[in-house]
């Protein structure tokens, strides 16, 4: 097994997180999720897409912020505050990348569009950006692995899992979420930035799951190979 | 197939090469051709003709063709006349500036209720001049087949109208649209023909038919007069129905037709030389906001018909005339619309002039057309064997009945000669169905007949409503028989050979196989070593590139997805793009042109959405472009500068551009320097050319026709000059002087030289900025390639695996800039404008070139004569290791290669599409268009790819 190269005390401190924290982790993020469902109310999403976005940035982004500055790298030397900060700095950045690569993929720039596109990309920025920002901080390498597919390919540790994972997910269900907008069929919710919202967030709720089973089967092989 | 033959000779013969390709393009070419004798089969044309004395019916009352209503029939044509053109605005949602223009018709509509009527006149997809005239005439259903007739009309065969009055002794003046020449060579007594084809010309014709029209109306020496205005469609066309030349052009009409109704009245009296004569002003088809037609939306298919007689019919034809869809006009007076088929058009004309109807007229005698006729309404008491004098209507039933009773014979009997000389006719199933309906209805009438005389006399005066209702029971029997039967050969009448279509299909596949298979053959010959370790660093990069040509090829299979065919390209090259940054951004090496790239696609976006809202929503849409937003910031005035001055600064940029280009990339002294001048000049023609076009600046007016119409021809001349001096470079020029990597670029630069500045021209202003687009695009897919070399090249030495992806963007980016440039796959997305450019009348075989030039130029020769580009740089970090020739050669066949398979794949997709979809309702309107422009498409590529080839190799 490839030794994981940033050394032994990062590696230690990466065993320190369970697969049940990790599950109490997303457990969390998908609590604001639901919260934030429950006062909208049933499809409000399609009725009044800006609102529904806004409550759910308000309430996912503390819960998304607070849990992975509590999963911070490095916590010796990074306070919780500081890595709160990065999350909430991360937020309009990772906000900007998203909206300028959905603009980039084609969606409509009109301005009656402004206000759902801007909280659809701070929901993206939270499923994405900042978890990632909390937890790395400027670390290019860290970046750099947690973009890259070969997490699913060779072993990491798990708060990569956690975040890689839902984050890709999150995108390429945003991604698969455009398709049906060009279609005919001539529903509410194929208007801009409902589907891809829906896909977004499915594509994060997989990316969840797929992160606790790559963590649970990383922890399994982990044991083998300790035996 | 020969591509495995000669490959197993090995790479090493440069000489076999395009051999594979040529075998490409034939295989190619056969199953097209085979699909396209399957799918796009006219309907059988029977060369059969109603004869004056056939024996029509069993029936008394309807053993011979109907008599003669009308003596003299005035048909005014005004080409692509819209519903709302003549009904009054009171009919719409909204009032918009281009109704109520015509309001001499609406006016007598209002007054004269029982003389009298506006239809709504529902046109029969696709909606092109010539299929409409050919259905005003023959009464049927032409076919797809015939819009590819559409730029040379050929003479009509079948059974019609025209010929039926040349039969009968009538005398038809035609005047205006030539296409009527065309189509009846021999059938007028005098005709003022008038070229049609110049769209920019919206006065010749309609100038020339007011000339002829109302001397003619004075005239005794006719029988049947046809004037074809066509204004309305070229101001359509060329400016769009929300404009000020369609408003007076419309103005202008209705002066015309008051004049026109004036005259008919004047010598209307008894006695009078236009005593019994009807008047009909009808469209062929309608258009779309933009003037657009051919397809089968509302806008295209629904046009008007007014008809009025000089001679009032008695009151009882306010019975017969529905009222089922009225309205009080803007003055306050109530107008009532009906509805027509189009396809009624011609039977109900033969009705009523009296002659046969044409033996292949499917439709029906429309009863409120026919009824607007005094004529219908006389002479009935004696005809009629009954023994109590009738009222009007009941008598004007009765010739009504008699009248369908022929009507549906003629039909039957066209039913009967159709299914036993068309081996695949209707389905046996529906046939039956139909012939029930018939044996039916002819029963009813003999029981009808019989039983009036014998029950009248008995009955008397309660007969009466009894034998009313039987003659309208009658009159429904015929009519639900002749409308069973349009429907069925409108649901049926595309014959698909489906023996053919598969073949064709099956063969297409294999050839992508073939294809596929060569390709992957080629790469492992250049690859005898380390072959495994460079397919596993290709394998990502293949399955990308795979996974878009699939999406872009399943996208195909939904009507939706290829109305927005560009976006969905776009939204893929975005993809590739977002794929590379992130690729990259893991390696750490994220360059300026990855973002360069990303913002190039905002862009190319925007303009695919500004085309596509031409396309479908018209001038409403382009309200809200940006452009217009920066007018109305700026004011019109300071927007006309910028529109006139924009597009030439930008050319000044690309012709920068392009020359320095030019002398790094062509080696040869000699043809660096020619083709330099060569582009200088050529550009200065097109920016002389765009100059003299705007109004900005006066010019003196030879200077001004110089511009227009001079300077285009110089470039096309020095676009063809220098083209064939590259190929005689080519061919004769010293060989082994240069490096072949050298001499590749010499010689696709100095052929994209020579083809840009006519491509660039006939574009029109968009041009230069397309040209920018063009020109950046591909600046950064070969930046990105020669970057992926770079990183290839660190664990790998000696390989020469092309980017499978950078060979997908460039056909994505093909794909973009084909809509990007204002075109979409039907007919009437073609530029017709471009194809006058420099000239001003018709000429097929130079036009039809211009015209392919404009459509492809941008989308497939370009790309295609760039592909070298690609292989070229990957070849200069190749080149270092031996072999150098070899290895060159076999990466630029990979190139060629997987842009033909790329290509090939996405028409195999459309082909199964369309199979799969021929039932579809749009098929006619959107997925026949979209097969004959990618089956076009292909043949294009795969011709130059054997050219280049050749070229090159």
């Amino acid at each position: 097994m490839p030794y994981d190269p940033r050394g032994s005390a990062m590696g230690a401190e990466a065993t320190q997180i369970s697969a049940l924290t990790a599950a109490a982790a997303h457990a969390l993020c998908l609590a604001g999720l639901a919260v934030a469902h429950s006062l909208a109310g049933r499809g409000a999403l399609v009725s009044d897409p800006a609102l529904a976005l806004r409550l759910l940035v308000v309430c996912e982004a503390p819960l998304v912020i607070v849990v992975f500055s509590l999963l911070r790298r490095d916590p010796k030397h990074c306070s919780f505050l500081k890595a709160a900060a990065r999350g909430l700095l991360g937020l309009p950045i990772g906000a900007l990348l998203n909206a300028f690569g959905a603009v980039v993929l084609g969606a409509p720039v009109g301005i009656k569009f402004w206000t759902a596109t801007i909280y659809w990309s701070l929901l993206m920025s939270l499923f994405t950006f900042v978890p990632a920002a909390c937890v790395f901080g400027a670390s290019k390498v860290d970046w750099q692995n947690a973009l890259s597919y070969s997490i699913y390919f060779t072993s990491s540790d798990v708060v990569e899992y956690m975040i890689s994972v839902p984050s890709h997910g999150a995108v390429i269900g945003a991604w698969l979420g455009a398709w049906p907008m060009p279609l005919d069929w001539e529903r509410p919710w194929q208007e801009w930035p409902i589907c891809v919202t829906y896909g977004a967030i499915a594509g994060h709720l997989i990316g969840m799951v797929l992160s606790l089973i790559l963590i649970v089967a990383h922890r399994r092989r982990v044991r083998v190979k300790a035996d | 197939m020969a591509a495995p033959a000669s490959h197993r000779r090995g790479p090493t013969r440069g000489r076999s090469w395009p051999l594979i390709f040529v075998a490409i393009l034939a295989v190619h070419s056969l199953a097209i051709f085979l699909f396209t004798r399957g799918f796009l089969l006219t309907r059988t044309e029977l060369d059969l003709h109603s004869h004056r004395d056939d024996r029509t019916g069993v029936s008394p009352g309807c053993s011979s063709w109907p008599p003669p209503a009308v003596d003299r029939l005035v048909i005014v044509v005004l080409d692509a006349l819209r519903f709302d053109f003549v009904a009054p605005s009171t009919f719409f949602q909204e009032k918009q500036p281009w109704m109520d223009k015509l309001q001499v018709l609406q006016k007598l509509a209002a007054d004269e209720k029982k003389s009298a009527r506006i239809f709504k006149a529902l046109a029969d997809p696709p909606t092109t001049s010539l299929q409409r005239l050919k259905a005003l005439t023959t009464g049927g259903l032409p076919t797809f087949i015939d819009v590819g007739n559409s730029f040379g009309a050929p003479a009509i065969v079948e059974d019609n109208i025209m010929h039926q009055l040349a039969k009968s002794g009538k005398r038809v003046v035609m005047m205006g649209d030539d296409t009527w020449t065309q189509l009846y060579p021999q059938h007028f007594n005098k005709s003022f023909p008038y070229p049609s084809f110049n769209v920019k010309d919206l006065d010749t014709v309609d100038n020339g038919v007011i000339e002829h029209l109302l001397p003619s109306l004075h005239e005794n020496d006719w029988d049947v007069l046809i004037a074809h205005f066509l204004g309305v469609d070229h101001a359509g066309h060329i400016f769009g129905v929300h404009s000020t030349p369609m408003i007076q052009k419309l103005e202008q009409y209705n002066q015309i037709l008051e004049d026109v109704i004036d005259t008919l009245r004047s010598l209307s009296k008894p006695g009078g030389p236009h005593e019994n004569t009807l008047l009909l002003v009808m469209g062929d088809h309608g258009q779309t906001l933009n003037g657009d037609h051919g397809g089968g939306t509302a806008e295209e298919v629904e046009t008007s018909l007014f008809a009025w007689s000089p001679k009032t019919p008695p009151d009882a034809v306010l019975a017969v005339l529905g009222e089922d869809s009225c309205n009080f006009d803007l003055h306050g007076n109530e107008v009532c619309v009906s509805t027509m088929q189009q396809l009624d058009f011609a039977v109900t004309v033969s009705a009523l002039l009296g002659i046969p109807f044409p033996f292949g007229s499917i439709g029906r005698v429309n009863p409120e057309l026919y009824a607007l006729s005094a004529g219908t309404w006389d002479n009935q008491k004696m005809d009629i064997k009954s023994c109590t004098p009738w009222n009007d209507l009941e008598a004007w039933r009765r010739r009504y009945a008699e009248a369908l009773c022929v009507n549906s014979w003629q039909v039957k009997r066209y039913i009967d000669q159709y299914s036993s000389s068309s081996i695949i006719g209707f389905s046996a199933e529906y046939l039956h169905h139909v012939a029930d309906l018939y044996s039916k209805a002819q029963a009813n009438w003999s029981e009808a007949l019989k039983s009036t005389c014998q029950l009248e006399i008995a009955r008397g005066e309660e007969f009466k409503e009894s034998a009313s209702s039987v003659l309208q029971l009658q009159i429904d029997a015929y009519s639900s028989f002749l409308e069973s039967f349009a429907n069925l050969a409108r649901s049926a009448w595309t014959e698909f050979d489906l023996w053919l279509m598969g073949t064709g299909l099956l063969l297409m596949i294999l050839s992508v196989i073939a294809q596929g298979y060569t390709l992957v053959k080629l790469n492992s010959v250049c690859q005898p070593s380390d072959q495994k370790n460079a397919g596993v660093r290709v394998i990502p990069k293949l399955s990308l590139a795979f996974t878009l040509v699939a999406i872009r090829a399943a996208s195909l299979l939904s009507n939706s997805y290829i109305l927005t065919e560009g976006r969905v390209a776009n939204f893929l090259l975005s993809t590739s793009c977002i794929a590379g940054v992130w690729h990259s951004v893991t390696k750490g090496n994220f360059s300026i042109e990855e973002f360069v790239f990303l913002l190039l696609n905002i862009f190319t976006r925007f303009g695919i959405e500004f085309g596509m809202s031409k396309q479908i929503a018209g001038s409403t849409a382009t309200k809200e472009h940006p452009v217009s937003i920066v007018c109305d910031i700026f004011g019109s005035n300071f927007c006309n500068v910028f529109m006139a001055i924009f597009p030439i600064i930008l050319l000044a940029l690309v012709a920068y551009i392009v020359l320095k280009f030019s002398t790094s990339a062509i080696h040869e002294r000699f043809l660096k320097y020619l083709i330099m001048s060569g582009t200088i000049l050529s550009y200065a023609f097109i920016a002389n050319h765009w100059a003299a076009e705007s109004t900005l600046l006066s010019h003196p007016k030879a200077n001004r026709d110089i511009g227009i119409r001079l300077a285009p021809r110089f470039v096309y001349a020095i676009g063809a000059l220098s083209l064939a001096i590259s190929v005689l470079c080519r061919l004769f020029g010293p060989v082994d002087c240069l490096k072949l990597n050298k001499r590749i670029t010499s010689l696709s630069a100095a052929m994209l030289c020579s083809w840009s500045p006519t491509i660039l021209i006939l574009l029109g202003r968009q041009g230069s900025l397309v040209a920018l687009i063009c020109i950046i695009g591909a600046w950064c897919i070969i930046k990105l390639q020669q970057k992926y070399e770079k990183d290839l090249k660190l664990d790998i030495i000696g390989s020469c695996v092309v980017n499978p992806v950078s060979v997908t963007q460039w056909s994505l980016l093909a794909v973009c800039l084909f809509y990007l440039t204002g075109h979409w796959c039907t007919f009437d997305g073609l530029r017709y404008g471009a194809a006058f450019i420099g000239f001003d009348h018709f000429h097929i075989i130079r036009q039809g070139f211009l015209l392919s030039i404009d459509t492809f130029g941008v989308s497939h020769i370009l790309p295609v004569l760039s592909l070298p580009f690609i292989a070229i740089y990957c070849c200069n970090m190749a080149s270092k290791k031996s072999k150098v020739k070899d290895v060159t050669i076999n990466i630029l066949i990979q190139v060629h290669l997987m842009y033909g398979l790329i290509t090939a794949i996405t028409t195999t997709v459309t082909i199964i599409c369309v199979t799969i979809q021929r039932r579809h309702l749009m098929v006619w309107g959107l997925f026949a268009p979209k097969y004959v422009f990618d089956a076009i498409g292909l043949l294009l590529t795969d011709l130059l790819i054997c050219l280049a080839s050749l070229y090159y190799c």
